[in-house]
């Protein structure tokens, strides 16, 4: 049996290193608190935690860089791919390599809360990595204009920009109803062939955002079909026979007036005899953003000049 | 008298052990290396275990860079060794690991993998593996019996079965109108930046035991280089020996290739590169090419990620810009 | 005492065709002997048969009393050696490394040499005089020089019999004498049995202790080389014209070619009288 006065040291140290303990872990505990985090699902049904508060995001993707900046988080994008061209802002911002070869050193080292990803867009194989290395990717899937518009709510709810998300979208939705009611008042449906590939010569086929603004807009998709991406011949595009033809800016102006040339040596074809052939910015035709909406408009207009010449 | 330990033996450890300093110094560099910056000290020490680094760089080091310099490291010995062995096994110099049709094999299997929507990892690799077994199944279907020992037939069939494969192809990629090509196109070009260690393990299952195999063959690689009938009569069995080198070393080249795409070059100039130093016996030229092939794959790598300022470009860029080059000095070289 | 060699009607066929039809010949031990016979004979089938290379039909094949079937490649390896006709040349080993790889049959699977090794190597290579050249590399050789390393690679397997495929075809003739003697030589000394294949019918009169004479596979005559060198035998093999005489070297058979014109201007008379 220990003497009384060693008794009471040995209490003693016990308390004080109780008392230690308690202050330490209370001092973790305080500084863990975190807004909880929460549990989401993106638009391809996958469940994943992201933080409660998103302070770091990177976006896999030069159409979600595009969405982020319509709804006013730009604050939180800290990374973005290599094509991400607009807003002119958005160049200013961190590469991560681009959309289809991104860079996993470059989004580790940035320290993401999260990346924002687009189905069948980004390379599975490395949105899994990022996974495996504890960064949660949310896949988004626009496959047409109404899954465009529901990315955008979805993304609003994720990073907090419910409201404005909203906003964006009625206001997306009011210019298309628009362009509806504008074209149905036209008896005519033009014959549209868009051309996105020189050589070789490549349209847009049915399932592509293409085709829908063609359709929305009033004209007949010549390149309607199961393929994506049909190539046609030139004979095959005069038998086709088109009453206007768009073409995609390919890399800068000069090659337009190329291809527009080379058009212009097939009279037979009702859009070269009728002088349609119109170039336009590949930027608002393919991307899933607000600015489809801008194309669409373009669209409208270059397969009825006449609806919209009539506006005052 | 205590025998002296046989001069062979000695060169064999001496060459080795430099080599194995010179890959282990790449290899480092290759883990220190990274499109976020070089950071030397950082590495050794979180590798040693002396100090971690911060996370992010944890993750970058651990995660991400080591296991991509293995898978490397992997393709590379494999690469070598199985130039090596395809050059004594059908005694020609132009001998080089796909020779049998395995990488033309691999993309069609792969490239169908990837039209039918299957999975990097497994999918797409199982499938370029089973199409390299397909052709090399194919090319020994047609040459087989006596025909396949005689000198040239091996050769010429596989580059026949290659030639006839990459036209195939060129048809898949031609009628492909999607996205997938892009898809394609990357597998074709050959890409070690999808390295994951799963993946290592697995090929190093393959490349490993292949490589112990064919260097207690050296000596036997030696004697094949005499001509088949004098081999025979030092004792090889010349059908069972090069039915089993083949098999092991188109395997072992297979599940590289099913591994990262065809990364080319390697397996033709290191070889040759090593014979000019080390000079021609295997016993030698074995481990050297296992060493020697691993520090350069590593280091083509480490370019094709720092050189460019954007992005990265495919190891077998660097490795076809190098390795053409050097190749061509050799040859100059031999000759004088 | 056991014959080195004992081959009892030897079938061998490529497909079809026969190339050995009942073959049956022992050699001693320490013997030298030479098989002769134009092209197509089935010469160099046989010594392929011999060193296993190629398979037979039927008949049965004794090497130092044991059946042939009985023989692993290694062990068969310790006990023959081949010297082959035609040698790769383009072999990037130097001459030593060459005559080191014959230790094979005898080493561990990675054929790490051993002092022994490499002491009979420099034997092998003394004993063929081409110890100058053990740092040359293979390609760097004449014929005659490249021959003669195959030798010394072939005496370094240490085998009991060694077999040669026409060693003598591609040299010239300081050479031809040489390499001869060099047999001579390791049959007195090391005792080893000497199997040559040659197309020098006068080479064989003077060093082989007993003939072969093959046509079309078949034997024609088989003994010493007064039995075999006979004008009958070899017109009967050779179907030309040839003169047999003594040789004036020695009491061996001097064989000479006879051209059409010694035929259609009457053959000298001293010749006419001795060939009978």
């Amino acid at each position: 049996m220990l003497p009384r006065t060693l008794q009471l040291t040995a209490v003693a140290k016990r308390s004080a290193l109780l008392g230690i303990f308690f202050f330490f872990s209370s001092l973790f505990a305080l500084h863990g608190q975190q807004p909880a985090a929460r549990t989401v699902t993106d638009e391809l049904g996958r469940q994943m935690t992201v933080p409660g508060e998103l302070k770091r995001v990177v976006s896999l993707a030069p159409s979600i860089t595009e969405i982020i900046f319509a709804l006013g988080k730009e604050n939180l994008l800290k990374g973005v791919t290599r094509f991400s061209d607009f807003p002119p802002a958005a160049k200013k911002l961190p590469q991560v390599g681009s959309y289809v070869h991104l860079d996993l050193e470059k989004i580790v080292a940035l320290k993401p809360d999260l990346c924002i990803g687009i189905k069948d867009g980004n390379p599975i194989a490395v949105v899994r990595k990022l996974e495996h290395l504890g960064i949660p990717v949310y896949a988004v899937d626009p496959r047409d204009l109404n899954a465009i518009l529901e990315t955008i709510v979805q993304v609003g709810a994720l990073l907090g920009a419910e409201q404005k998300a909203h906003a964006i979208v009625s206001h997306m939705r009011a210019r298309v109803g628009r362009v509806k009611s504008l074209v149905a008042t036209s008896p005519r449906k033009p014959r549209v062939f868009f051309q996105i590939g020189v050589s070789p010569i490549v349209s847009a086929g049915t399932q592509t955002y293409i085709h829908e603004l063609i359709v929305m807009a009033g004209g007949r998709n010549l390149a309607e079909g199961p393929i994506p991406y049909p190539r046609y011949s030139r004979e095959q595009v005069l038998g086709l026979s088109p009453d206007v033809m768009i073409i995609t800016s390919m890399a800068r102006g000069a090659s337009f007036e190329r291809v527009k040339k080379q058009w212009s040596k097939w009279p037979s074809i009702p859009a070269v005899r009728n002088n349609r052939i119109l170039l336009m910015d590949s930027n608002v035709c393919d991307r899933p953003t607000p600015r489809l909406i801008d194309g669409l408009e373009r669209v409208a207009e270059a397969i009825h000049p006449d609806l919209y010449r009539k506006k005052p | 008298m205590k025998p002296r330990k046989p001069h062979i033996l000695r060169r064999i450890c001496i060459i080795s052990t430099l080599l194995l300093m010179v890959l282990g110094i790449i290899m480092l560099l290759g883990i220190s290396v990274g499109s976020t910056g070089t950071n030397i000290k950082e590495t050794l020490f979180s590798l040693m275990g002396v100090e971690k680094a911060d996370t992010m760089l944890e993750t970058i080091i651990w995660r991400i860079r080591l296991p991509r310099v293995f898978l490397a490291t992997l393709v590379g010995a494999a690469l070598s060794l199985g130039g090596l062995v395809f050059q004594a096994l059908l005694r020609n110099p132009l001998a080089e690991p796909y020779i049998l049709g395995i990488s033309s094999g691999s993309g069609i299997g792969a490239i169908l993998g990837i039209l039918g929507g299957l999975s990097p990892f497994p999918g797409v690799s199982l499938a370029a593996f089973a199409g390299s077994m397909a052709t090399l199944s194919l090319l020994l279907f047609m040459t087989s019996g006596k025909t396949m020992l005689k000198k040239n037939v091996l050769l010429l069939s596989g580059v026949m079965v290659n030639a006839f494969c990459a036209a195939f192809i060129m048809f898949l990629i031609s009628i492909t109108q999607d996205d997938r090509l892009h898809n394609i196109i990357f597998w074709l070009m050959g890409d070690l930046s999808m390295a994951d260690l799963p993946q290592v393990w697995l090929l190093a299952a393959v490349v490993i035991p292949s490589a112990v195999l064919i260097f207690c063959l050296s000596n036997t690689m030696n004697l094949f280089l005499m001509g088949r009938e004098l081999a025979q009569t030092m004792g090889v069995n010349i059908k069972f020996i090069t039915a089993t080198l083949l098999v092991a070393t188109s395997i072992m080249v297979s599940a590289t290739v099913a591994a990262c795409g065809p990364i080319g070059f390697v397996g033709l100039v290191i070889p040759h590169l090593l014979r000019l130093i080390v000079g021609p016996d295997h016993r030698v030229l074995v481990p050297a090419c296992l060493l020697g092939g691993s520090a350069y794959v590593v280091l083509c790598d480490i370019l094709a990620r720092t050189l460019p300022e954007q992005g990265e470009m495919p190891a077998g860029v660097i490795t076809a810009m190098i390795g053409a080059p050097l190749f061509i000095i050799l040859l100059k070289k031999s000759g004088s | 005492m056991k014959s080195s060699v004992k081959a009892t009607s030897i079938h061998a066929a490529y497909g079809p065709r026969l190339v050995l039809q009942d073959v049956s010949f022992s050699i001693a031990r320490g013997e030298f002997f030479i098989v002769i016979g134009p092209n197509g004979s089935g010469k160099t089938t046989l010594l392929k048969i011999l060193s296993a290379i190629t398979p037979f039909q039927s008949g049965s094949l004794e090497i130092v009393g044991t059946s042939m079937e009985k023989y692993s490649r290694k062990s068969l390896a310790r006990i023959m050696a081949l010297v082959p006709q035609s040698v790769p040349e383009d072999l990037p080993f130097t001459v030593r490394e060459l005559i080191l790889m014959a230790r094979s049959p005898r080493m561990g699977l990675l054929g790490l040499e051993g002092d022994r090794d490499i002491q009979l190597a420099e034997e092998a290579m003394a004993f063929t005089g081409v110890e100058p050249l053990a740092d040359r590399k293979m390609d760097q050789l004449s014929g005659g020089e490249r021959q003669r390393a195959f030798i010394a690679r072939a005496i370094c397997q240490e085998p009991q019999i060694i077999l040669l495929d026409e060693p003598t075809a591609a040299l010239d003739l300081a050479h031809q004498v040489r390499i001869m003697d060099l047999m001579e030589k390791l049959r007195m000394e090391k005792g080893l049995t000497i199997v040559m294949v040659s197309h020098d019918i006068n080479l064989a009169a003077m060093y082989g202790n007993r003939l072969m004479l093959l046509k079309k596979g078949q034997i024609v005559r088989i003994g010493l080389p007064g039995e075999v060198l006979t004008f009958k035998t070899l017109e009967e093999a050779y179907e030309c014209p040839l003169l047999v005489d003594e040789s004036p070297l020695g009491n061996f058979q001097r064989v000479t070619l006879v051209p059409q014109k010694f035929i259609d201007g009457g053959v000298p008379s001293k010749a006419r009288k001795e060939s009978g």
